[in-house]
């Protein structure tokens, strides 16, 4: 069992962060390679400044028009995108261990705030789940694929916030946390989760055709 | 359209309801069966942390007996002596506490701080040898 465990927090953890990040970096090549066989004029009115424009844009909450028109969706969202990343990044229990693997370390947040930090990633992925039940226009863009996307985000979470309040299972609970994490970091660059990677191309192309051709805003 | 994804799309009002009442049913059974199940009293004997500025988890748990019985009374398994980054074989350092050695930063005299000292002796020792706790909660087991 011990080697089990060292095998699923050793290997294992460097197979899932390279297909993880291999995955993303081949996506997003074949992408721009895709685009300069089938559509190369669209990189005669992209740049930089639009796209970032673009991004920035995006980046500052409520200031998109369509953002104010879902504002409860949105403020979720926000919140939910947000904590996704600061969360696992900034917990202690992670903090030491990368401290142990690598010698780097920064400041962490208190256990319990992250606590409950963790019981909203839950509860906001919880809301995703029932919006897509209860929203007839989404409901209709909705397949199974979907609640199961958002069953692989949950489980990471679930697990942790279990594993750290040692309730049951304590030693199964671990494994469970380390491999759906593991399994969400290799599903991201095949599945709607590689948006980390595609939602700034979006943006740079919105933004360049709004604001170089139409002379528009895209937000 | 494929077919498995319109029998999801014209599911009925009602078949939905359903769904979400198991779905949160089954949620809030599985928190009842957690706190009935969370307590329960228990003597553990600990290492004490007195060492740390303010520790964020408790003490490992640890017996020293049955740490000396496995290890056949060779003290300087634990209790070890480096010298200039070298483990020194043969000596041992029972007399000094590991805090003596091992401040809780970095510094030029201490590359191995308190807390990673107490870690990769524990835990790399458990992997070694396949036995005894590995992960975080299987020695700071909640007080």
């Amino acid at each position: 069992m011990n080697s089990f465990i060292a095998f699923i927090m050793g290997p294992m953890v460097w197979i899932s962060a390279i297909i993880f990040v291999g995955g993303l970096l081949f996506k997003g090549i074949s992408i721009i390679q895709s685009v300069r066989q089938k559509e190369p004029y669209i990189f005669s009115y992209m740049t930089v400044k639009h796209s970032l424009r673009s991004m920035g844009a995006w980046l500052v909450p409520f200031f998109p028009k369509s953002t104010r028109l879902r504002p409860v969706y949105y403020a979720i969202s926000y919140l939910f995108h947000i904590l996704l990343f600061v969360v696992p990044l900034f917990l202690a229990s992670h903090i030491v261990l990368i401290n142990e693997a690598f010698q780097v370390s920064w400041p962490a947040l208190n256990d319990g705030l992250a606590d409950w930090l963790t019981l909203l990633v839950i509860a906001a992925l919880i809301f995703f789940a029932v919006r897509r039940q209860m929203v007839p226009e989404i409901t209709y863009l909705t397949s199974a694929i979907d609640y199961l996307l958002i069953l692989l985000v949950l489980l990471p979470f679930v697990t942790g916030f279990l594993a750290y309040h040692q309730w049951f299972a304590y030693r199964w609970m671990v494994v469970a946390h380390v491999l759906s994490g593991e399994l969400m970091l290799i599903i991201i660059p095949f599945s709607r989760f590689s948006h980390m990677l595609t939602a700034p191309l979006t943006r740079a192309y919105m933004g360049s055709e709004f604001g170089n051709v139409r002379h528009a805003r895209d937000w | 359209m494929k077919p498995w994804k319109r029998k999801f799309i014209h599911r009925g009002n009602k078949m939905k309801k359903w769904t979400i009442c198991a779905v949160v049913l089954g949620l809030l059974s599985a928190a009842g069966w957690v706190v009935v199940f969370a307590q329960e009293d228990q003597y553990l004997e600990r290492l004490d942390s007195w060492a740390f500025e303010s520790p964020r988890r408790p003490g490992a748990v640890f017996s020293h007996d049955d740490h000396i019985m496995d290890l056949d009374d060779d003290c300087s398994i634990c209790h070890h002596v480096y010298e200039e980054g070298e483990l020194v074989p043969g000596e041992s350092s029972e007399d000094y506490y590991c805090s003596d050695c091992h401040s809780l930063k970095v510094s030029p005299d201490n590359k191995m701080p308190l807390e990673a000292a107490y870690h990769n002796l524990c835990r790399d020792c458990h992997f070694d040898r396949g036995k005894g706790p590995v992960l975080c909660g299987e020695c700071h087991i909640k007080e």
